[in-house]
C-alpha cells in the first residue's frame, strides 16, 4: 500500500472514529480470516463497513466480482482507479447511494465473503 | 390624486369610459398601472378583492381538480388587491437565457422573444419586487459578505447559483404589492383603481377582433359598463382562462381560442420535498444554502444549485433549482457509505453533515395538463373552472439525471456524496409541493396556430386585447415566475405606450 494511501486510510478511519460512526477497536483491531479475495479486499481499510454497505449491491456471486475486480483494480490503486472511476461518470446506485462503480464492487465482494 | 374607489359605492349601470382598463390588481396589473403612471393615458384598474382578504369574494376562485394531487384552485391564489403576493414567498431569480430557447428535447418549448428582449426590464422588475440590489449569480457576493463558502462542484452540470428575495419595511417580507403600491396608484392622476369590481363578460363587436366592452358585477348587485379602447387581462394564469373561455358570445369557443389553445399547457413549478440526501464531507454547508441570508448591501440571498445551458442541451433535462432543506440522520447503509467513499477518496469526513434536499422543477409542456370550464357557477354567474392535472415520469426521469449528476460532481470535487431518495412515482409525489405559479395557458407564440397570444402579448386575431403574466410563458423554467412576468409586464407597458398613442 502506498503510503499516501495508508495516510488517508488512518485519516478517515480516525475520522470516522472522531464522528462517532463506530467504534476504536472495530478498525484496529480487527483480523479477517483469510479469503481468496485478499489482493482485492486488502484495499479495503474498513472491510466490516464496505461489507454493510456492499450487502445492498444485487450482484451474484463473488467470483464473477472478483473477476471484473481484477481486470480493472490495480493493486495499491483504490483512490486512483475511484477518482477515475468519478471522472468517466461510471457510477452505480446502491441503496440509493451514488458510488464509484469500484467502490460499489469491492463492497459487494466484501459483503460475500 | 385619485383614489381607490369601491365599485359598489358607484351608480347602477353606469358606464365607464377610459383608455386602457387593465383587469385584476396582482403584480403584473399593478406594475402596468405604475409603469402607465404620469403617461397621457386614461387607465382604469379593475381589481375584484378589496384591500383586504374577503371570504365570500374568495369563494369564486373555487373550482375541481382531477387527476395529480394538487392544491385546491381557491388555496393557490388570492383575489384581493396585490392578488397574489398577499401571501407569496418572496422567491426571486431571472429565468436564464435558454429558458426562452427552442430546446429540440423539450416538445412545445421556446418563447418568440429572447432573455435580452426582457433584459432592459430587470432592473425596474427587481425594484418593484424589493429585491434589493441585482446580484444573482455574480460569484462570491455571499462569500465575500464572510457569510461562508460555496460548496466546490469542479465544473460540471450544476453549479451554486442564488435566489434573491422580496423583502423590507420593517420585519414585513415579502412585498405586498397592494398595500405596498396602493398610495403609488392613488398619486397618479391618470390611473382610477376600482375595488370589488369583477369582470364577468369580456364582449366583442361582431367581427370578433375588437373588445367593446366589459361587463362588470359587484357582489353587492351592481353592474356596469366599461367601454375601453385597450384591454389588458391580468387574472393570473387560471383567472385568465376562464374569463376568455366564459365570453363566448361572439367566438363560440371562447375569445383567442380559435386553435383550441386557452386553457391547455397549463403548468407549475413542482417542488418534490427530501428528493436526495446531500453529504457534506467538510462540515456543515454555508448558512445560504440552508437559509436566507442578509448581506450588509441589503440583498437576502439564498443558495441553490442550478443546471448549466451545456447540461441541459447534453442531458437533455429541464431546467431545476435544487436546495438544502434540513439537516437529517444517516441511517446504517448511509454510515458505511459515507466512510467507506471519504476512505477511498483520502477525505476527512470526521466533520461530516447530512442534509435532504429538495427541488422546483421544470415541467415539460404538456397540452392535455388543462383547465376547462365545468357546469357550476360562481356568485356571479362564470362558469367555474376544472383542472386535469398531469405530471409525466418523464419529468421525474430527466431530473433524476440531475440529481446523478450533482453526485457524480460531489464525489469529483471530493466535497461529499449523494442518495437519490427517490425510485418510483409514488416516492416523488409522496412529498410533493407546488410552487403555485399558474403558467402556460395563454402560450406565447408567433404562430397563430401554436400560441393564444403573440410576442408583445397580443391575442392573436384580436386588435386590443392583451395577456399580461405567466399565463403567456410558452414554456417554463424552474425560476419562480414573479420577478421575471413584472418585466415581461413593464416590456408590455412601453410596447402600448408606443401603439396608444
Ligand atoms: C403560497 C404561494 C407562494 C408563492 N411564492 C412565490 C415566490 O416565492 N416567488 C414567485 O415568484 N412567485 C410566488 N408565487 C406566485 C405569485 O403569487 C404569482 O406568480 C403572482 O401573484 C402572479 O401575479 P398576477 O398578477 O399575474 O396574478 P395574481 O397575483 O393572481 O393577481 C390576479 C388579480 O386579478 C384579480 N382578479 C381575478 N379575477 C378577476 C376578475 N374577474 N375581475 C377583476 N379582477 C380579477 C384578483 O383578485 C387578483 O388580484 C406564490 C404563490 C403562492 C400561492
Amino acid at each position: 500500500m502506498k503510503r499516501r494511501s495508508i495516510i488517508a486510510g488512518v485519516a478517515g478511519a480516525s475520522a470516522a472514529v472522531a464522528a462517532g460512526l463506530y467504534r476504536f477497536t472495530d478498525i484496529f483491531v480487527k483480523h479477517y480470516p483469510p479469503t481468496p479475495y485478499d489482493d482485492l479486499l486488502v484495499q479495503l481499510v474498513d472491510r466490516q463497513q464496505a461489507a454493510a454497505l456492499g450487502a445492498k449491491v444485487a450482484r451474484p456471486d463473488a467470483p464473477s466480482l472478483a473477476a471484473e475486480l481484477r481486470r480493472d483494480l490495480k493493486p495499491d490503486s483504490l483512490g486512483a482507479t475511484t477518482e477515475a472511476d468519478v471522472a468517466a461518470g461510471r457510477l452505480m446506485e446502491v441503496d440509493g447511494w451514488l458510488l464509484p462503480r469500484t467502490i460499489a464492487l469491492l463492497s459487494a465482494l466484501a459483503s460475500k465473503v | 390624486m385619485t383614489a381607490l374607489i369601491d365599485a359598489r359605492t358607484l351608480a347602477d349601470r353606469t358606464t365607464l369610459d377610459t383608455d386602457l382598463v387593465i383587469i385584476g390588481g396582482g403584480p403584473a396589473g399593478i406594475s402596468l398601472a405604475l409603469s402607465l403612471a404620469g403617461s397621457k393615458l386614461k387607465v382604469l384598474l379593475l381589481e375584484s378583492g378589496g384591500v383586504n382578504f374577503d371570504p365570500a369574494i374568495q369563494k369564486m376562485y373555487s373550482g375541481a381538480e382531477a387527476g395529480v394531487r394538487y392544491a385546491p384552485l381557491d388555496a393557490g391564489r388570492l383575489r384581493q388587491l396585490g392578488g397574489g403576493t398577499n401571501h407569496w414567498g418572496g422567491y426571486c431569480r431571472p429565468m436564464d437565457a435558454i429558458d426562452f430557447e427552442t430546446r429540440d428535447w423539450v416538445p412545445h418549448s421556446g418563447w418568440p422573444i429572447s432573455k435580452r428582449a426582457l433584459e432592459p426590464y430587470f432592473p425596474r422588475a427587481q425594484a418593484l419586487v424589493e429585491a434589493g440590489p441585482w446580484i444573482y449569480d455574480q460569484k462570491g457576493d455571499a462569500e465575500n459578505a464572510g457569510a461562508g463558502s460555496v460548496l466546490p462542484l469542479n465544473g460540471g452540470g450544476l453549479y451554486t447559483s442564488w435566489f434573491q428575495f422580496s423583502k423590507m419595511r420593517g420585519d414585513v417580507l415579502p412585498t405586498q404589492f397592494g398595500n405596498r403600491y396602493q398610495e403609488d396608484l392613488k398619486r397618479a392622476p391618470n390611473i382610477t383603481p376600482l375595488l370589488h369590481a369583477n369582470v364577468t363578460a369580456i364582449r366583442l363587436g361582431t367581427n370578433g377582433k375588437q373588445v367593446e366592452r366589459l361587463d362588470v358585477a359587484t357582489l353587492t348587485g351592481k353592474h356596469f359598463t366599461v367601454t375601453p379602447r385597450f384591454v389588458v387581462l391580468a387574472c393570473g394564469g387560471v383567472e385568465n382562462v376562464r374569463l376568455l373561455l366564459a365570453s363566448n358570445d361572439v367566438m363560440k369557443n371562447g375569445i383567442g381560442n380559435q386553435n383550441d389553445l386557452v386553457g391547455r399547457f397549463f403548468a407549475d413549478n413542482p417542488i418534490p420535498r427530501d428528493v436526495a440526501t446531500l453529504v457534506s464531507f467538510a462540515g456543515p454547508l454555508a448558512p445560504f444554502y440552508g437559509a436566507n441570508q442578509k448581506l450588509p448591501d441589503g440583498a437576502i440571498m439564498r443558495a441553490t444549485f442550478a443546471t448549466t445551458a451545456k447540461f441541459c442541451r447534453t442531458a437533455k433535462v429541464a431546467g431545476s433549482l435544487s436546495t438544502i432543506e434540513q439537516p437529517v440522520d444517516l441511517d446504517e447503509t448511509g454510515k458505511a457509505a459515507v466512510i467507506t467513499t471519504a476512505i477511498a477518496l483520502g477525505v476527512d469526513a470526521s466533520n461530516a453533515r447530512t442534509y435532504s434536499l429538495g427541488c422546483g422543477m421544470e415541467l415539460m409542456p404538456d397540452p392535455d395538463r388543462r383547465l376547462t370550464l365545468a357546469g357550476q357557477k360562481d356568485a356571479l354567474g362564470l362558469p367555474r373552472l376544472k383542472l386535469e392535472m398531469r405530471i409525466a415520469d418523464e419529468d421525474f426521469a430527466r431530473f433524476r439525471r440531475t440529481l446523478v449528476e450533482l453526485g457524480r460532481q460531489l464525489l469529483a470535487s471530493k466535497a461529499g456524496m449523494l442518495r437519490i431518495n427517490c425510485h418510483k412515482r409514488e416516492d416523488w409525489l409522496k412529498n410533493m409541493d407546488w410552487g403555485h405559479h399558474h403558467l402556460g395557458t395563454t402560450r406565447m407564440s408567433a404562430d397563430p396556430k401554436q400560441g393564444v397570444v403573440d410576442g408583445d402579448g397580443l391575442v392573436h386575431g384580436m386588435g386590443n386585447l392583451y395577456i399580461a403574466g405567466s399565463s403567456v410563458f410558452p414554456s417554463y423554467s424552474a425560476s419562480n415566475p414573479t420577478l421575471n412576468l413584472v418585466a415581461l409586464t413593464l416590456r408590455l407597458g412601453d410596447h402600448l405606450k408606443k401603439v396608444m398613442a
